[in-house]
């Protein structure tokens, strides 16, 4: 229902080129060697779905899948990287790449699917990161982030599992290209071709995946926003809100 | 003759005469000896002694003696005469009949028995005037002069002229400049000419303002207003431009003379130069009424560009957008995006989400005015505005605001915004049914107009056919969606596609006042990660932004043409010169008939210049030379475009203090050891009493060599002869 909604409304507006649409927003998840680069297959259908439903971004339920080395990487909005088990340590050339990316205004979102901190791909993410920006680390972002009120006003994160009650990040002046999750938020958007979702969500159940949904949500409008919630203009807005 | 008269200058060192003298007296001895026997002791005695007298004569030329005589000599004094001659010595004198330079020159050159006359006959006189500089003056300069010029500076001039004269004479009434810290040496007795207690005068005598004001921001000028003879009026200090009134102050004199100062404030509300001027209106008696006005010049910029931008939805294009417009600390944005539409499904309750409401009302009917550039981004406007914003918002580009357009597939919407209020000021109409497309990615490419135009040129260097400049554009990463459109005839296209037919990109165009922009694409930001994933850093894409917007905002370092006028304060009789620079390419190729230059005197009369080119090029350099005070107007013609602007030369009397100091003029001649010269006080005598206090005398001293005279000569010849006809007689030869 929702789908056919959503899909209608976009879909009628006349003088759109039918069959060449290109949104503006579309999942692309890096592939790197060793590990498992893909630990979630099916995310990325109901997350756009709900994105198209609650807000006005196009976004593309196929995900893009792409190396550090190809060069379409720079126009891609939105780079996701996720995994369980430790990988290989990337190139010079490859953390050269990605330097540039996520110094120059790429985005990328990763995902530690097991929640191990300090074991396998939490590892690997955090030896690569350093690597890669040595001088500005991977802390928690603070609750008054950008992030979690770009669209919702977010106190409750979800996921598969609840590891972390906060995301991590990289901030570089007032943009934070890199966050980092260890609560499995892709296995909570996870479902199958029937509609079943993959997995459960423990211990919070269907308030847990509504909370992952809703921090994806705002991940992504982030992604495509910045710190414009941080614009004075919604400053009373969200002290008014956030106090009742 | 005494022995002090006689003095010696010694050809050899004294021992070798003495030696000699010795030699000669044992060769005499030794030949009276050899005589004596044969001749007898007296006659040996007598040769013997006639020798000696021509041999010790011969050596005393060797000390080189000779005859000195001193005379006193006396100096006859140089006086210096200093008339002042600067613009206060044009007003009133003592007799308000006559001017103060007149009373000088009656004072110098009439009369029974003219002062310098009677000076010139008993010392060495010079006059000298003084204002600007100080300079010479011959004979007939005096009757010819005229007062003008600047304060003059006495100290300066004392000590130019200490040392080559005795006594100085300064005929002034004071309005000099004077350097307590300097000691002079030069007597100076003082003159004083007109008469302060009679002067009457309101003058503007000092400004406090900035020369650079901030739109919308209060500029405060203070005002100094000094006054002579007006106690206890109350009078007006008014701002004005042009003929309109900004404000106005009132001020109350209280004593005689005084200084009042003023605050005027005001809120500049447009960029540009204003030329300002500040006046106390005149009052009966007055000696100067050029002095009640002044003109100011301050350029109005904006302090920062505010920027408006409704973007439909959040995006790639938005999120670059941006960075790229925070990134410049002189733009302040308000952006709104659209995160959800009407047809979005809300599921929290309203304090668990973070959008607002859009203030549309606010924005579009109260505050747009306050903005400088509006940009719509993918924004589809028939959803959120009505056709009175619509409205507003072409009165807004009218009025000289900006406006920017960048495509997507929200913006155009059916076309109606071709159809709204807001129709007239786009630089395009649509062309086809289809308004969107996003198929196979399109590369894009300059225009004609595009490779010349200011906003594209990223580089100083670039010129119009410069091939980097072209295939910089050519490799930009190609857009995966462009808005159909076709320009209008009154619009540029800058950039258009480089597949197919032709479609323009970025296009631009004037509406009123106004400038307004179309980007038909929302992925311009490619253009930023291309670059960058080329290696070349993401500058080229953030000046781009900042050139829209600043170009959108008539920002004047983007013109073509641009004006450079002086930094230091321009006033009559001084020639101005002022710089043209023509950005990018020379369009007169270093000709210049191709650039053409006018100046307006404040009567609207066009006045002679002269325009050479300098070295750099695309620069000329614009000499003229304003006779009246007030408001100059500056008009450049060039192939690229046109430009004028304004600027203010201070008059003549414009700023003068005229009352006459005369408590300078008693410092001064304190100061030197001079006098101050009083009412009934003899300035002959006073002079003649100086010149002679200073008056010098030497002695003069001559030489006369003895050895050189006949008689000294004859006497050794008369010795030598004698001995020689002695000899000759006593048979010894």
């Amino acid at each position: 229902m929702t789908l056919g909604l959503t899909g209608g409304w976009i879909l009628s507006r006349p003088g759109l080129s039918i069959g060449s649409f290109f949104p503006h927003f579309f999942f692309t998840q890096l592939k790197y060697r060793g590990g498992e680069w893909d630990p979630n297959p099916l995310f990325v259908e109901a997350i756009v779905e709900e994105l198209e439903l609650r807000t006005s971004i196009d976004a593309r339920k196929e995900r893009s899948v792409l190396t550090i080395s190809d060069p379409e990487l720079f126009f891609c909005p939105f780079l996701y990287m996720a995994g369980r088990y430790e990988f290989e340590p990337f190139t010079q050339q490859e953390r050269e790449i990605l330097r540039r990316f996520l110094t120059y205004g790429g985005f990328l979102f990763a995902e530690d699917t097991v929640g191990a901190r300090g074991f396998g791909f939490d590892q690997a993410f955090r030896r690569e990161m350093k690597e890669i920006l040595p001088n500005n680390e991977l802390k928690r972002l603070p609750p008054d982030h950008s992030v979690y009120q770009s669209f919702y006003l977010i106190s409750d994160l979800g996921g598969r599992q609840v590891v972390n009650p906060y995301l991590e990040g990289i901030t570089i002046d007032n943009w934070t290209p890199v966050i980092y999750s260890q609560n499995d938020l892709s296995g909570a958007w996870s479902r199958d071709r029937y509609g079943k979702w993959v997995n459960q969500c423990v211990p919070g159940g269907d308030l847990q995946r509504n909370a992952a949904f809703k921090t994806g949500i705002n991940i992504i409008v982030y992604s495509l926003t910045s710190d414009y919630k941080k614009d004075l203009v919604h400053h009373p807005f969200i002290k008014r809100r956030q106090n009742l | 003759m005494s022995a002090n008269q006689i003095a010696t200058a010694p050809v050899f060192p004294l021992w070798l005469i003495i030696l000699l003298f010795c030699i000669g007296l044992a060769s005499v001895f030794a030949q009276y000896r050899a005589t004596r026997d044969k001749l007898g002791k007296i006659r040996a005695l007598i040769i013997s002694s006639l020798r000696l007298g021509a041999i010790s004569l011969i050596i005393a030329f060797a000390l080189n003696p000779s005859l000195v005589a001193r005379k006193e000599q006396r100096i006859s004094p140089a006086i210096a005469i200093l008339v002042d001659t600067s613009q206060s010595m044009g007003q009133s004198a003592s007799r308000e009949e006559v001017t103060r330079l007149d009373e000088v020159k009656a004072l110098l050159t009439e009369g029974p028995t003219p002062l310098l006359g009677t000076l010139r006959e008993k010392f060495e006189v010079n006059v000298y005037g003084l204002a600007d500089s100080l300079r010479p003056l011959e004979a007939n300069d005096l009757a010819r002069l005229v007062a003008g010029g600047n304060k003059g500076d006495i100290s300066e001039a004392l000590q130019a002229l200490s040392g080559k004269h005795s006594v100085a004479v300064l005929l002034s009434d004071g309005n000099l400049r004077w350097n307590d810290n300097q000691v002079q040496q030069l007597p100076t007795i003082t003159v004083p000419v007109g008469n302060p207690k009679k002067y009457r005068d309101i003058l503007i005598k000092g400004i406090k303002a900035p020369a650079l004001g901030f739109r919308d921001r209060e500029v405060v000028i203070e005002v100094t207003i000094k006054s002579y003879g007006f106690t206890g009026l109350t009078l007006p200090v008014i701002l004005k431009d042009s003929e309109q009134l900004l404000t106005a102050r009132s001020i109350r004199i209280q004593t005689d003379p005084e200084e009042v100062t003023a605050s005027l404030s005001f809120v500049p509300t447009e960029v540009g130069q204003k030329n300002l001027s500040i006046s106390v209106p005149q009052q009966a008696g007055e000696s100067v009424f050029a002095n009640n006005q002044i003109n100011i010049s301050i350029k109005v910029v904006r302090d920062k560009t505010r920027i408006l931008m409704a973007s439909g939805s959040p995006s790639m294009n938005y999120r670059f957008m941006r960075t790229a417009l925070k990134s410049d600390p002189s733009i302040d944005l308000l952006s709104f995006v659209i995160l959800r539409t009407f047809s979005d499904i809300l599921n929290v309750r309203t304090h668990e989400q973070s959008l607002i409401p859009f203030p549309v009302d606010t924005v579009f009917s109260r505050e747009l005015t306050n903005f400088d550039l509006a940009i719509f981004d993918n924004f589809n406007y028939s959803l959120y505005l009505r056709p009175e914003h619509l409205e507003s918002l072409r009165n807004f580009v009218q009025g000289g605001g900006g406006f920017a357009i960048i495509g997507g597939p929200n913006l155009f919407n059916e076309g109606r915004y071709g159809l709204s209020p807001i129709g007239e000021i786009l630089p395009f109409r649509f062309a086809e049914k289809e308004f969107y497309r996003r198929d196979s990615p399109i590369g894009v490419r300059l225009s004609q107009a595009g490779a010349k135009h200011p906003m594209l040129r990223f580089s100083d260097d670039f010129r119009e056919d410069d091939a980097e400049h072209l295939r910089f554009w050519q490799e930009m990463p190609p857009l995966d969606g462009i808005n159909l459109v076709e320009a209008k005839s009154s619009s540029t296209v800058l950039i258009e596609s480089a597949d197919g037919i032709p479609r323009p990109i970025l296009t631009v165009s004037e509406y009123g006042k106004g400038r307004v922009l179309a980007l038909a694409t929302d992925y311009a930001w490619k253009w930023y990660m291309g670059m960058v994933a080329r290696g070349k850093g993401n500058q080229p894409y953030l000046r781009l932004v900042h050139r829209m917007v600043r170009w959108l905002s008539r920002d004047p370092s983007l013109d073509p043409v641009q004006i450079i006028l002086p930094e230091m304060a321009a006033s009559t009789g001084q020639e101005i010169d002022v710089r043209i620079q023509i950005q990018g390419e020379d369009p007169s190729g270093g000709s210049e008939s191709a650039v053409s230059f006018s100046v307006i005197n404040p009567e609207g009369v066009r006045i002679e210049s002269k325009l050479k080119p300098t070295p750099q090029p695309g620069q000329y350099l614009v000499s003229f030379l304003p006779a009246e005070g007030g408001v100059y107007r500056i008009q450049v013609e060039t192939p690229v475009g046109h430009l004028e602007e304004s600027m203010v030369v201070a008059g003549p009397l414009e700023n003068l203090d005229a009352a006459p100091d005369h408590d300078l003029l008693e410092k001064i001649s304190s100061s030197t050891g001079g006098k101050y010269l009083s009412q009934g006080d003899d300035l002959l005598k006073e002079i003649e009493e100086y010149a002679q206090k200073a008056e010098k005398r030497f002695v003069e001293e001559k030489r006369l060599p003895v050895w050189a005279t006949p008689f000294v000569m004859a006497l050794v010849l008369g010795l030598l002869s004698s001995e020689w006809y002695l000899r000759r007689r006593w048979g010894l030869m």
